[in-house]
Order: C-alpha cells, then sequence, then structure tokens
C-alpha cells in the first residue's frame, strides 16, 4: 500500500507564490538619490556653503527649487540668529530629518546652557547623530560650516556615517566628482607650481594663501556653471549661504535650467 | 426613613459604595447635591435635531464672556452639557471622546448615540463601586444624531432633560412642549431651549448668567448631522424672545407655574 | 480516525510524504505590506491665481485589472486643504481615517479648524518618513493643495518614503512623465502665478488627464476635480473626459516616433 510519493517526499520543491524570498528590512526599498551638489569653502573671517536647487527622481526633475543648505540653531522657520549653516545631499527625506534633528539639538544646548553651540562640538554632535544610524545611515552626505572659537571659518565634510574632518573645502553629492577636483586646483593650488622656481623636484609647489570673500563667491559660482554644464542631475538655481561675524547672508543666482 | 434625618456621624457616608442600614448610599447622595447647586442645563429632543443648552453661572468677574465652556464636542455628531462640578464634566468628556474615538478605531464609523450612552454610563456607575474614588459631581445631557435623533442620560433615550439647580421648572417646561408627537422644528427648539433656561434662572436669581447652545441637526439640516455652536445671530434672536416671554409671563407667574414643579423628577428617585 | 487528536485531518506522511509546511512561512519578516495591491494612478494639480486647482481619475488598479472604477482620490480637510492620492489604496483609506480623527480632535473646540494645508502636508510627509523608516511604508504618492499660512496658494508633495517637494505645477506617477511637460509648456516659469486664471488652470488640467487617458493604461475617463479657492472648496466628482478623439490612435506604430 505504500505510495510512491512516501519515497519521494516532495519537500522544498514547490514553487508557492507567496513563499518568495523576503525583502522586509531590505534598505534597497526605503532610498532614493535626489541628486545635486553642494559645496564649501572657508575663508579667513568666514565661510560659504552652497547648493543647487534641484531636486530630481531618477530622469525626473521634481522641482526647480528645493533648498538644500539649510540655518541651524536659528530662533524661528527663516533661521534668524542662526549662527551655523548645515547642508545635505542625497536622500533628501533623510536630509530634512537630519537638519530637523540638529536644529532641535543646537536650541537645546542654548536652553539648557544660556549660550550658542559652538560650531566644533555641533560638528562632533552631528557625527553621533549619524553614527547612531550606523546600520540603517541617513543616505546623505553633510557638510557643516560656522565661525570657530577664533572666529576663522570652520567647514567640517562628513560622509553617510559620521566619519569627519575639518576642511578648507569640500564638495559632496551629484557632481562633487566634477568639482572637488576643480577645487583642489583653485583653493589649495594642487599641481601648481612657480615657474622657474627650480627643475624636477626643486620646483616650488605654490601656497595656498586666504581667499578674499569675492573671489570665493566667484569660484562657487564658476563650480556650479561648469558643474551645470556636464552634469543633469544639477541646475535649476544656485543658493550660496555665506557666515560672517555680522551673521547669515543668503545670495541666489539662476543656473540654467536644462 | 425618617430616624435618620441625616448621614452625618452615621459613618456610612465615609465611603463609597457602602449602604446605610435604610438602604441608601450617601455618597451617590452628596453628588447628586453638588449637581442641585450647579447651573441648569436642558435637552431637547425634536423631529429635525436636537438642542442643548445651559446657564452658565458666571463666578468672577474676571471670566471672559464666552470662556470656560460647558458644552463640549464628544464626536462629529455628538455632544454634552453638564451640570454640576465642572472639572469632573470636563474628565467625563474626556472619557466619552476617548470612547468615541476607540469606536471609530474598531468599527470605522461614528458610534452611535446610544451606545456611547450606554457605555459612560457604565463608567459613571463603576465610579459609584470603589472606596478609591468617588461618584461624579455632575449629571449630564448627551445629544447626538445617528440615523435617529436620541438625546441620552444614563443610557436612556429621553424627548427632554433638565439636570442642575432650575431642574424643576425646566422640566414642567419641557412636558408642556409635548416632544412625543415630534411637532416642535428645531429652530423653535432653539428659542424654546433659551426660554426654559430663563425661566429655571428663576432659581437662581441673585447669580449673573450666560446662556450656551448647540445644536445638532439632520442631515439636511442647518448643521448637517454635526454637533456645532447655535450661530451668534441665533442665539441672540432666541435670547431676545426668551426675555420677552419672560417679561410677558411675569403677572401669570405668581398663581400658575409653582404647582407643577415635582413632575418628572427622576434622578432623586 | 485513531486517539492523537493532533493528526485528525492531516494528510497520513506515510501515504502523502511529510507535511511540507515551508509556504506557512513562520519565520522572517511580513512582506505583504512591501508591495501596494490595489492602486490608483496620477494626481495633477496646478496654482493659480488665488487658489489651486487638482484631479485625479475614479479608477483603481488590481495589477492590470481595472478593479474599482468609482474610486474618489481626491479627500477634503475640513475646508482647509484637499489630499490628491495616488498608490495603494487601502493605504489612502487609512490615511483618510487618521487625518478624520485629527478634523475631529481639532473640532473639539469652537474655533474649528486651524490647520492648514502646510500644516498638513508637514504632518503627512513626516508620517509617510516614519513608515518607511519602520520599513512598513505607506505605499502613496500624495499632493496637498490649499493655503499657507500667509493665505497664499500652497501645493506641495510627499512620497511612501517620506521625501517632499513643492512647485507651480506637481503631479504623481504617470503624470510626472506626460502631464509635467504640458503644464510646464502652458505655465512656463517666467510666467508668475498671478497671471494664470482659474479657468486656464482647469482646462490644463483636463488637456493633461485627457492625455494621460490616452496613454496611461492604467487611467480612466471618469475623474474628479477640486479648486481650492479663499472662497472655500469645490469638488467636482464623477467628471467625464470631453471630446475624445482616438483618431490619432490608428496612426501609432511603435512607440510614436516610428513612421515606417
Amino acid at each position: 500500500m505504500t505510495s510512491l510519493l512516501s519515497h519521494n517526499p516532495h519537500t522544498n520543491s514547490i514553487g508557492y507564490s507567496f513563499a518568495q524570498p523576503t525583502n522586509a528590512g531590505n534598505t534597497e526599498h526605503s532610498y532614493t538619490d535626489n541628486g545635486g551638489s553642494v559645496l564649501g569653502i572657508t575663508g579667513k573671517d568666514f565661510a560659504v556653503l552652497a547648493g543647487d536647487t534641484r531636486s530630481t527622481s531618477g530622469y525626473n526633475i521634481n522641482s526647480r527649487y528645493v533648498p538644500k543648505v539649510f540655518k541651524i540653531g536659528g530662533e524661528d522657520e527663516t533661521g534668524k540668529d542662526a549662527h551655523i549653516l548645515l547642508s545635505v545631499v542625497g536622500f533628501a527625506a533623510d536630509g530634512l530629518a537630519l537638519k530637523e534633528r540638529l536644529d532641535a539639538v543646537v536650541k537645546m544646548y542654548k536652553y539648557q546652557h544660556g549660550k550658542p553651540m559652538g560650531v566644533r562640538a555641533c560638528a562632533q554632535r552631528l557625527s553621533t547623530i549619524l553614527y547612531q544610524k550606523r546600520f540603517f545611515p541617513y543616505y546623505v552626505q553633510a557638510i557643516l560650516a560656522g565661525l570657530d572659537e577664533e572666529g576663522k571659518g570652520a567647514l567640517y565634510g562628513y560622509d553617510p556615517v559620521g566619519s569627519y574632518e575639518r576642511e578648507q573645502c569640500r564638495s559632496a553629492g551629484a557632481a562633487s566628482s566634477l568639482i572637488m577636483p576643480f577645487l583642489d586646483n583653485q583653493v589649495n593650488l594642487k599641481n601648481q607650481y612657480i615657474p622657474g622656481s627650480g627643475e624636477g623636484h626643486a620646483l616650488a609647489a605654490r601656497k595656498p594663501e586666504p581667499m578674499s570673500r569675492e573671489t570665493v563667491e566667484q569660484l562657487v559660482r564658476d563650480a556650479f556653471t561648469s558643474a551645470v554644464e556636464r552634469h543633469i542631475e544639477v541646475g535649476d538655481g544656485l543658493q550660496m549661504l555665506v557666515i560672517t561675524a555680522n551673521g547669515i547672508e543668503e545670495i541666489y543666482h539662476p543656473l540654467k535650467k536644462d | 426613613m425618617l430616624l435618620i434625618q441625616t448621614s452625618i456621624g452615621t459613618g456610612y457616608d465615609l465611603s463609597n459604595s457602602v449602604f446605610s442600614p435604610d438602604g441608601r448610599n450617601f455618597q451617590v447622595e452628596y453628588a447628586v447635591k453638588a449637581v442641585e447647586n450647579g447651573g441648569t442645563s436642558v435637552g431637547i429632543r425634536c423631529k429635525d435635531g436636537v438642542v442643548l443648552a445651559v446657564e452658565k453661572i458666571i463666578t468672577s468677574k474676571l471670566l471672559k464672556p464666552g470662556a470656560n465652556k460647558r458644552i463640549s464636542t464628544v464626536d462629529r455628531h455628538v455632544g454634552i452639557v453638564s451640570s454640576g462640578l465642572a472639572p469632573d464634566g470636563r474628565h467625563f468628556v474626556s472619557r466619552a471622546r476617548d470612547e468615541a474615538s476607540s469606536w471609530r478605531g474598531i468599527y470605522k464609523g461614528p458610534i452611535p448615540v446610544s451606545a456611547l450612552a450606554n457605555r459612560l454610563g457604565g463608567y459613571v456607575q463603576a465610579y459609584t463601586l470603589y472606596s478609591s474614588v468617588r461618584p461624579f459631581g455632575v449629571t449630564s445631557i448627551m445629544g447626538g444624531w445617528d440615523s435617529e435623533a436620541e438625546l441620552a442620560v444614563d443610557g436612556q433615550g429621553y424627548y427632554g432633560a433638565a439636570t442642575g439647580k432650575g431642574r424643576q421648572a425646566a422640566k414642567a417646561e419641557l412636558e408642556k412642549l409635548d416632544l412625543a408627537s415630534e411637532k416642535l422644528s428645531l429652530h423653535d427648539a432653539v428659542k424654546e431651549a433659551a426660554r426654559i433656561i430663563y425661566v429655571a434662572h428663576e432659581d437662581n436669581k441673585d447669580k449673573e448668567f450666560e446662556l450656551e447652545m448647540s445644536w445638532i441637526s439632520s442631515l439636511d439640516g442647518p448643521t448637517q448631522g454635526r454637533h456645532e455652536e447655535v450661530p451668534k445671530e441665533l442665539l441672540e434672536e432666541a435670547e431676545r424672545a426668551a426675555k420677552r416671554a419672560l417679561e410677558g409671563d411675569d403677572e401669570e407667574e405668581d398663581e400658575g407655574a409653582k404647582g407643577t414643579g415635582n413632575v418628572g423628577e427622576r434622578m432623586e428617585e | 480516525m485513531n486517539h492523537f487528536p493532533g493528526t485528525w485531518g492531516r494528510p497520513r506522511d506515510d501515504v502523502y510524504g511529510p507535511y511540507d509546511s515551508s509556504y506557512l512561512q513562520t519565520t522572517g519578516p511580513k512582506t505583504h505590506t512591501q508591495s501596494p495591491a490595489v492602486t490608483g494612478t496620477s494626481v495633477i494639480a496646478v496654482k493659480f491665481k488665488g487658489g489651486v486647482a487638482i484631479a485625479a481619475d475614479n479608477l483603481a488598479s488590481y495589477g492590470s485589472l481595472a478593479r474599482f472604477t468609482d474610486v474618489k482620490r481626491l479627500r477634503k480637510f475640513g475646508d482647509a486643504a484637499v489630499i490628491g492620492f495616488s498608490g495603494d489604496v487601502s493605504d489612502m483609506q487609512y490615511i483618510d481615517r487618521l487625518l478624520e480623527s485629527i478634523d475631529i480632535r481639532e473640532n473639539y473646540s469652537a474655533h474649528g479648524n486651524q490647520l492648514n494645508a502646510k500644516n498638513l502636508h508637514t504632518y503627512l510627509s513626516k508620517v509617510l518618513y516614519k513608515r518607511r523608516s519602520d520599513f512598513n511604508p505607506l505605499w502613496n504618492h500624495i499632493l496637498v493643495a490649499g493655503f499657507d499660512s500667509e493665505k497664499k496658494p500652497f501645493l506641495s508633495s510627499a512620497d511612501l518614503l517620506g521625501t517632499t517637494f513643492s512647485a507651480p505645477h506637481l503631479a504623481t506617477g504617470f503624470g510626472a512623465h506626460l502631464a509635467i511637460p504640458i503644464l510646464r509648456r502652458l505655465f512656463p516659469e517666467e510666467r508668475s502665478i498671478e497671471e494664470i486664471s482659474k479657468e486656464e488652470a482647469v482646462s490644463a488640467l483636463k488637456d493633461c488627464l485627457k492625455v494621460l487617458w490616452y496613454r496611461d493604461a492604467r487611467s480612466m475617463d471618469k475623474y474628479s476635480l477640486a479648486l481650492i479657492t479663499q472662497d472655500g472648496i469645490e469638488v467636482h466628482e464623477d467628471q467625464q473626459i470631453e471630446a475624445q478623439n482616438w483618431a490619432f490612435a490608428e496612426s501609432i506604430k511603435g512607440y510614436g516616433a516610428q513612421t515606417v
């Protein structure tokens, strides 16, 4: 009476449609890239943080004006009396969530200590916030800018999980691979040598010197107009925030919309 | 019963849920006393809606007009007015809101007014049972509109209801309206409610008051089945009419109205 | 039948082989929330002088099946805003109930609902972001139309990941490909919103709906259109796409560009 089947138990071989491998908890569907680029440069007594205002999903332009650079720790939604800038590029929803968390932290610091949070402390705090989500990261590249204890421009660049360093300049986002080398060359004067200073190894490299605000602003505009030509996710508008001892100034330049 | 005229000193009033030898529950009676001194509330159920009204006693000259509302919205289609201790009333309303929203959470639709009245009846009753709590110092009137108009106190449907200091006079007036025949229109009910509050205020004449009124009409009526404040113009019109009716009545009042006092006294049985 | 109740009703192993319970999937996370089931297609909207117009068709599809043909995907929130939903219909109904409970709470006090469309959009985008962060997304892309706190026309979008953006005209799903180019041509950036009349906005939306009906296989020709102005909200439901002309269809070869 024993059936043939008992010798051939049909285990593991039935393709039930609802027993497909699961992808819940798979972060693949939890992110999107909204494109765009940001860049920051510091000077002797100022820092500039700028970003284009295009928002994309794939080949779609979602909107021509979605700012990526924010004032942190301001009194109201206009950012009055803020003294720190943050730019976020990558997944915009995470960027916004990160900005709101940091903004809350900086506000709480002021209420609890009765003095504004320094950029150095804020930079460390931002790193901690990012690292807390090490296994489900905020999918953003962040740049933080402000003035340090001595009033010098301060700029901090981050990776998505909180690794950070203070730098003279940093570009992030879709066109960072286009902008960063330009900045290396123009801000840190990489590969620039003093003509006739010597032959071979004796050829002296140009030493970077602090730049004026006008020079920096022009550099930023050039970086973006060039990036717009070569990267489809960059364009529409350039938002530039300049922080000095007098506060934060916002400058907007139209960019090509193609 | 006459042997114990007062509960003081007998010890039977020291805790909730304790009966006296003659079957009375003093804590509950004290709660009723709290209500007796509260401003009068009335509710009228008519053919195309429900009206709630309250005589809000002004306890302080510093109170802003319209502040400290005594009528509350529980859900879109239900309102509650209460006489007695205001904080108890607010807690009661808060419970009613929780019940109404939890019903929506389960059934994805509005709670029937009778079901809400039932649940709250159970809630209020539970506060007579435990030594850790005291009974509510309020009597509330709930009005709402689902498929049919329903006016409810403690789970019972009524055509009209009145609580608070002037309830006896108010109930007498309500009975004259012949609400069971469903002939009264909602607009007339608003005016009647205002008049009845003014009549009931005769019992509380030394205190100033503010008339507060809300209504719920049928779906094709002015509030579309929602519980809302009676619009300012209509309220003022009703208030003027009430004052006029009262002045006109003054002469007859002396002989007439006093005898009808204790008809329909349910709460105190 | 034997005296082991646990085996009653089960296939005998010696006859049928051991029971394969793999489909019961007792381990691993839930998966049925990871994809939409019954879905609505595009929502489109434009700002105009003094308000916002928004439209969506009445179809709810189950895959390629046109499952429900009278689904209202524009929802009013008090008299403050209209929300247009594309994506999963059951998630839409959930969000709708969520909004209803907020509206009830807001109306406990007699001043009525103080929330404007901007507040609502902020709230909804946070709900969507929270749910995606819990790996349990609400499968919708929504447009919120109404006014901000300064009484200026407001139009903004939020998707299942919590991404938000705002623009003078917006469209979800297929509309982002087909309607946006039409709207950008009709209402270029140089043209201020103040120059766009209500009638022009409505006729533009109707044109877009028609193109979507011609080209989006998950769309239909019955739709709802809402107008939000300072005078209040008008929702026109069960509208019909007029003046259809399918003559072009015969001549189309391939993706449309092909001529031979």
